[in-house]
């Protein structure tokens, strides 16, 4: 496995801070800002060890990439999905379809807890 | 010709059986006239074709004609215009007067012509009163009386009571015809009355009715709604002005249509062609819903109209009431917007904010000292103010708008406290608070609950307790006082809140003394949308506080215990 984190956060400042969160637990970090580019990145990339995917981003949703692509393609069974979002309602209609939801605002110390618990111990 | 004749013989007076009296005298006097004139005419035939026998009887004979018609002119002309029972008076007199000249003394005492005085007797019943009658036989019985006594013969008894028998005959028939016309006056009066009542409640109760179509008519022409009433197949029978503002269609095009051709109409949006389609499929009541008409956005509310006829109700159609509703529309599009702007683009940049100022703290970027980690600290407690801020915003807009629903799910009391701790403790620690927390044993592991929404409450009375308490502790219950109640306590040994204010202290943007909101901060909120809150899930809050001593929040709501097994949540 991986030790590839895909950000999909289309605010610069909040994918910097994630970054820097999952770059400081260890995670080897690659972040996309647009929907489309996810789709692409998505469709035709490797399989990332754990995704953190923003719900409202520009072009394509981080909800259509959830039910179009992430939960239709095998290739992510083993991926970590966790959604970040400003609606908490949001944030409970998919809390079965993904490991973990966090709602905005997200902690940085948070994040990096998270995420340390989830980096699989070499 | 009939009138003319019916004006010569009436008499134009208002006391009904005077005039007929009169009437009734002038057809004697008529009758009179053309027996005198008859008379005249057989005394001249007489004197023609006979040998004139004795002179003087035609001249006498002829003298007693004139006079008998003068006489007669001169009754009629009383009776027309002075007084009808004097006039009949002086005809019955005159009548009895020719009737003792007729014959000579013997010859009426022997009985020739005593019928002809019955004549007067009966007709003075008629046409003076019903009792002269008795008046007239007397006198005629007078007249025969003494012509019998001045020629030396006895008084004819016979005569005399038969005039009187004749008389009562007449009193009592005359009577009784009167009695009966005036029954039938009577009769006849209250018939005029009742329909005179009648044709008033008719022509009350149509003017009514006018007046009331009328009414509706303005109503109906007036209302800003656009009004249309369908029969039951959807014809429109009548719509009102405004719809035809609003529609911007010419009547015609409305009014004796079928509503299935209206909605072809290019200016429906498809979703509104969909809608109305399916109103006028449902049997019951339709709901209100919206439509977009060009570039309007309409509320249509529909009713089904019934008739009471027959001991039942009657469907015989729909009214449907339109409402221009784009100018509200669009300020709730623009409120949902701002709320969307807010919650988002708001909360991204202080996200941000406080992600940075946590790196700061955490140093990430190297080595920080004490006064740098606590300026961060500092940062992030402002941010996280402010987000608390906007979340109440957030919260009471959506309120007001009835958008903030409860959505229950299982939930664990265990977590809600353990998460009201990880957010609060360090507050309470910063002011040098006990932060402290118990579940009641009786209370279930898992409840039916909106979990975001009863952490709001928690946080919420949590967070006013520590800002109104300066030393001591804040304590924390959920407790479970019946089988179908449970409930959130939160004590603290504050300021507390004077008696006088705690009827306010859950309104709108309100601390206690109205400038408070300055000295503690934050916009009054809080307890307000705990007290909403609570509403939505049909609890209740209640607060005991003593000035100087603290105060103690109850919040008591209904215990739902979830379907699924325990199991499965003590695992999660």
């Amino acid at each position: 496995m991986s030790d590839l984190a895909l950000i999909i956060e289309d605010d610069e400042d909040l994918a910097s801070i994630f970054a820097e969160a999952l770059r400081g637990v260890g995670f080897e970090v690659e972040i996309i800002a647009d929907g489309q580019a996810a789709q692409e990145r998505l469709k035709n990339g490797m399989a990332p060890f754990l995704i953190l995917l923003d719900m409202h981003l520009p072009h394509v949703s981080g909800a259509d990439l959830l039910t179009n692509i992430i939960k239709k393609d095998d290739g992510f069974a083993k991926t970590i999905i966790i959604i970040t979002t400003a609606d908490a309602r949001m944030g409970e209609a998919y809390n079965e379809e993904v490991d973990f939801v966090m709602i905005k605002p997200i902690s940085f110390v948070q994040l990096r807890d998270l995420t340390s618990r989830l980096k699989p111990k070499r | 010709m009939k009138r003319q004749f019916d004006a010569l013989l009436n008499v134009p007076v208002s006391d009904p059986d005077d005039a007929r009296r009169r009437k009734l005298l002038n057809i004697l006097l008529l009758g009179t006239i053309i027996a005198t004139l008859l008379g005249l005419v057989a005394v001249i035939i007489n004197t023609v074709t006979q040998a004139p026998t004795d002179e003087t009887e035609t001249q006498y004979t002829l003298f007693g004609i004139v006079l008998a018609t003068v006489g007669i002119l001169a009754i009629y002309q009383i009776n027309r215009r002075f007084s009808g029972r004097l006039a009949a008076a002086l005809f019955l007199l005159l009548l009895t007067g020719i009737f003792a000249l007729t014959d000579t003394p013997q010859q009426l005492t022997e009985g020739r012509s005593l019928f002809l005085f019955t004549i007067p007797i009966v007709m003075s019943s008629l046409i003076l009163a019903s009792g002269a009658s008795f008046l007239f036989a007397a006198l005629s019985s007078g007249i025969i009386a003494f012509l019998a006594l001045s020629i030396g013969h006895s008084v004819n008894l016979f005569g005399t009571i038969g005039f009187f028998l004749l008389a009562l005959v007449s009193w009592l028939s005359a009577r009784s015809l009167e009695e009966a016309l005036r029954e039938l006056r009577g009769i006849n009066a209250n018939l005029d009355q009742v329909v005179i009542e009648r044709t008033k409640a008719l022509a009350e109760s149509l003017e009514r009715e006018r007046i009331e179509a009328g009414r509706s008519q303005a109503i109906l022409n007036s209302i800003a709604d656009g009004v249309v009433v369908f029969d039951t197949n959807w014809n429109a029978m009548l719509a009102n002005p405004a719809l035809i503002g609003m529609l911007d269609l010419p009547l015609e095009l409305i009014v004796n249509k079928n509503f299935r051709d209206l909605i072809e109409h290019p200016k429906l949006s498809p979703r509104s062609r969909h809608l109305l389609s399916a109103m006028m499929e449902y049997d019951t009541q339709p709901p209100s819903f919206r439509i977009e008409w060009d570039q309007k956005t309409l509320s249509i509310s529909a009713a089904q109209v019934y008739d009471y006829t027959k001991d039942r109700f009657t469907n015989i159609g729909t009214v449907t009431v339109f409402r221009d509703f784009t100018r509200e529309a669009e300020v709730e599009k623009l409120k949902s917007t701002f709320v969307a702007i807010v919650s988002h683009e708001l909360r991204t940049p202080l996200n941000a904010i406080l992600g940075y100022a946590e790196m700061f703290k955490e140093a990430v970027y190297g080595p920080m000292n004490d006064k740098q980690v606590n300026m961060a600290e500092r940062i992030m407690k402002n941010t996280q103010r402010l987000l608390g801020l906007i979340n109440d915003l957030l919260d009471q807009a959506q309120m007001e708008a009835g958008k903030l629903t409860i959505q229950m799910a299982p939930v664990r009391p265990a977590e809600l406290l353990e998460n009201l701790h990880s957010v609060m403790d360090q507050n309470a620690h910063d002011k040098n608070l006990r932060l402290t927390s118990e579940i009641d044993d009786h209370l279930p592991e898992v409840i039916n609950g909106d979990a975001a929404r009863l952490q709001q409450i928690l946080l919420n009375l949590v967070n006013n307790s520590i800002k109104f308490t300066e030393h001591g502790t804040v304590h924390v219950r959920l407790f479970c006082p019946h089988e179908n109640k449970w409930g959130i306590q939160v004590s603290d040994t504050g300021v507390g809140i004077p008696e006088s204010e705690i009827p306010h202290i859950f309104e709108t943007f309100r601390q206690v003394e109205g400038t408070a909101t300055r000295v503690h901060g934050g916009f009054g909120l809080g307890l307000s949308i705990v007290k909403q809150l609570v509403n939505l899930m049909n609890g209740k809050i209640d607060v005991k506080s003593k000035v100087d001593v603290g105060s103690l929040f109850t919040v008591t709501l209904p215990l739902v215990v979830p379907e699924q097994s325990n199991e499965k949540w003590r695992i999660g």
